[in-house]
């Protein structure tokens, strides 16, 4: 066994001893991924694995390093893009992936990937045209 | 400041571009000769080709330190970097069929499983998949 090998081993031993609460977590950050499109708040998701509000929000920050609601934002401003792709509006955009107010998606998507999502948008349509014609 | 690029030292920067675009699935991106035989060689991933580039550079080669500890990283099993994909399980059966080689065979550790092959060039890559 290499160095490495033993080294994550004694790591694991020591940071992920309960394995009730990986699983929690686990639970939590699939079922985000798989409804990030609704209303998801955090009583509904502690309810779903039957532990605090609290004690759900610093599990899943100590293991993912994000609370569940930056999750879900980083979650949504993926799926966004997805969607501006394929040329759907900002506005169906905004709602189709689970945001209820343009402003705060547009000023979200500007804050995480540095541009608006019509700027977005124009500058994957420019590439598509230089692809096809190269 | 963006973070644009990675560096991987590999020992011969042909085979390692065989390696890493015939058996990994990385394009080439650039591809610039050097003085004395060495080129400016990067790849991106098929599925973010505007993203991070990969450098293929031949700094063991140039620079004894960096052989020293290439090799070092090597013997002990330690990663020299980590790549994301979507399933470890189905990435490790694709590159074993392609004759790849892996110290570390997927495992668990929290929320994330992980591998690790050697890359035929001086390097453990792992790959990983958050769970």
């Amino acid at each position: 066994m290499t160095f490495y090998e033993k080294e994550i081993i004694r790591i694991n031993g020591i940071i992920y001893s309960n394995q009730e609460q990986i699983e929690t977590v686990i639970g939590v950050r699939s079922y985000i991924d798989n409804n990030s499109d609704t209303d998801l708040n955090l009583d509904l998701l502690s309810h779903l694995r039957f532990v605090s509000k609290f004690h759900l929000l610093r599990l899943f920050k100590k293991h993912y390093g994000l609370t569940p609601r930056q999750y879900l934002i980083d979650k949504r401003i993926e799926k966004s893009k997805e969607q501006l792709r394929i040329g759907m509006s900002v506005t169906e955009t905004c709602f189709a992936v689970g945001f209820e107010s343009v402003g705060s998606f547009s000023s979200l998507f500007k804050a995480k990937t540095g541009k608006s999502p019509s700027e977005f948008q124009k500058e994957q349509f420019s590439r598509c045209i230089l692809n096809s014609e190269s | 400041m963006k973070v644009t690029m990675i560096s991987i030292p590999v020992r011969d920067q042909e085979k390692a571009l065989k390696f890493y675009t015939e058996i990994l699935g990385f394009l080439k991106k650039k591809d610039k000769p050097l003085e004395g035989g060495n080129r400016w060689l990067t790849l991106v991933s098929p599925e973010w080709q505007d993203g991070p580039e990969l450098l293929l550079e031949p700094a063991p080669n140039h620079f004894e330190p960096s052989k020293v500890f290439q090799d070092a990283l090597l013997e002990a099993g330690i990663p020299w970097t980590q790549f994301s994909v979507e399933n470890v399980d189905a990435e490790y059966e694709r590159l074993t069929k392609l004759g790849v080689e892996f110290s570390v065979k997927p495992s668990k550790m929290g929320t994330w499983k992980y591998a690790v092959f050697n890359d035929t060039c001086g390097n453990n890559i792992e790959i990983d998949e958050e769970l």
